[in-house]
């Protein structure tokens, strides 16, 4: 799998879950520490942590550390990657859609001439 | 067949072609003629298989700047209703056997209509990811703005 694809599964796998999606959707607000993402969640830390880590390497948000709390932010440019994607594979089907047009509008032409 | 679009994984491209339906279809369906259009020019197209009917294999291969023919779909016929329904996808390919890579499921489908044949390919592209999450992300700025733009591809 190309690189590209690979990135696109990534993002997709980590809004396949609820509690991944909360964190998006909370995180849309504004920056937000660990403790204060966790708080809605009915989970322990280290599973909550795991719906981070997924985040974070698929690449939706990024972490930093300020003294000793941990803070998400979103990024930003992922929800750009996602439209480009789906415009791109968009982009190949009306192409595509235009070249089967051509070849019917001038074999039809062809057919007509002979 | 229930299916509903979802924006952010499925496109819909639609033209009315002003010919006859069997023109369409013979066009799809013809290897020869299939394999003029399916790869913009100058890259080539080779179809290697194209077997019209549920478990078939449609594998083409692509040819640039005079190049090896290098894989370009993998995949297996679904549905093949002649002269108005192809369905294929790559999550499969020949003899239903699992692909390796699963990425997209096709729906072409040709119409009569009075300026010649009503086309459509849909596509439905690979993903995990519920229908839900436009409402739960819904209040986010960038999504928002995403979220309008996909929907334009409703239409």
């Amino acid at each position: 799998m190309d690189q590209y694809q690979e990135q696109m599964t990534g993002l997709f796998q980590a809004l396949a879950d609820p509690t991944r999606r909360a964190v998006l959707g909370r995180l849309g607000r504004g920056p937000a520490s660990i403790g204060e993402l966790a708080k809605p969640f009915a989970m322990a830390l280290p599973s909550f942590m795991k719906h981070i880590h997924l985040l974070e390497e698929s690449g939706w948000i990024h972490t930093r550390k300020e003294g000793r709390v941990r803070i998400c932010a979103l990024e930003k440019k992922q929800f750009a990657t996602v439209e480009t994607w789906l415009s791109d594979q968009r982009a190949l089907w009306e192409a595509r859609t235009d070249r089967l047009e051509r070849f019917v509008m001038t074999k039809q032409k062809k057919e007509k001439s002979k | 067949m229930s299916r509903s679009f979802n924006p952010d994984l499925d496109l819909k491209v639609s033209r009315i072609i002003k010919a006859p339906r069997a023109a369409v279809w013979s066009a799809w369906t013809d290897p020869e003629s299939f394999a003029q259009w399916w790869i913009p020019a100058p890259t080539l197209c080779k179809v290697v298989a194209m077997e019209l009917r549920p478990g078939g294999a449609f594998v083409t291969q692509m040819s640039d700047n005079g190049g090896p023919f290098v894989p370009h779909l993998d995949a297996c016929f679904l549905a093949v209703d002649e002269g108005t329904r192809i369905v294929f996808t790559n999550c499969l390919t020949g003899g239903w056997r699992p692909a390796e890579q699963a990425f997209i499921t096709a729906i072409i489908t040709l119409k009569d209509h009075p300026q010649g044949t009503d086309y459509e390919a849909y596509a439905m592209h690979r993903n995990i990811a519920d229908r839900n999450k436009h409402e739960e992300l819904g209040f986010h700025d960038g999504w928002g703005t995403v979220t309008a733009q996909l929907a334009k591809l409703v239409e």
